[in-house]
């Protein structure tokens, strides 16, 4: 069995919390958004805050892991990691410290400051429309991951 | 690893868990609405998750004294933490990077 890289680990598990965020995130935003979980406000908000911790925790173990490699001149190429210096990944870096950020703000100044609360989901929800078009986009680019190998004979894949 | 069939599946459900989530969000934004049954299930809803959910437990310890003054001093902090950290940044850049990264 070939070794299971860090990077790729990492990215998969990226994609789960970060779905599981869309659906519940998504069905909080308005009425006309409900439907996509039966209007189960309660699901929405333990799945939503629950892998909001998660996404928090694997967002800072890469960015610490990018760190770590700048620090000790690792110049190898990570194609499956999550955060880089261009692309897609300097993309979804910013896109998750700016959901980070507003997040944090929504929830620990819910009662607090009313018109920052506003604000920041005003820019949580569009940059969350934006992110759903991006991964829409990326996997529309990366399809080819999905080919079987070409050196593979009509008989084996069968 | 990727070409392992299971895996495969994943990958699939997973596209498509996203295509179709895609395609709510665009039909929730085009359609006609919100209806009143849509608004009233909505509230309905959300007063659900006040009495059940972690929404409805943070509102019942924001009296908590020694919370506020926990969340006061992390939000005061917060801007001093970033600029820092935007500091140190540049600072192992300018050190470790080569000349032509600055």
């Amino acid at each position: 069995m070939n070794k299971i890289r860090f990077d790729f680990v990492i990215h998969w598990i990226y994609a789960i919390i970060w779905a599981l965020l869309a659906i519940s995130g998504f069905s909080m935003v308005s009425a006309k958004f409900g439907w996509l979980l039966n209007y189960d406000f309660t699901i929405a908000d333990m799945v939503h805050r629950i892998n909001a911790a998660a996404f928090v925790v694997i967002t800072f173990i890469s960015v610490g892991y990018e760190i770590n490699r700048k620090i000790k001149k690792d110049d190898r190429n990570l194609p499956w990691f999550i955060i880089g210096k261009s692309g897609y990944q300097l993309f979804t870096f910013i896109t998750s410290l700016l959901l980070i950020i507003t997040g944090a703000i929504i929830w620990i100044c819910m009662e607090i400051y009313k018109p920052g609360v506003a604000f920041a989901l005003l820019i949580h929800e569009y940059i969350s429309y934006v992110a759903l078009a991006s991964v829409v986009w990326h996997m529309y680019k990366k399809t080819h991951i999905l080919l079987w190998p070409k050196n593979k004979t009509k008989s084996e894949a069968k | 690893m990727v070409q392992k069939p299971w895996f495969k599946v994943f990958v699939w459900f997973l596209a498509t868990f996203f295509f179709f989530l895609a395609s709510g969000v665009i039909i929730s934004l085009l359609k006609p609405g919100p209806s009143e049954s849509e608004v009233m299930s909505y509230m309905a809803g959300m007063m659900g998750a006040m009495e059940n959910s972690i929404m409805g437990v943070l509102m019942s310890i924001e009296g908590n004294n020694s919370l506020n003054v926990i969340l006061f001093w992390t939000i005061s902090s917060f801007p001093f933490i970033i600029i820092f950290s935007i500091i140190a940044g540049f600072y192992l850049r300018k050190r470790n990077g080569d000349k032509h990264d600055v």
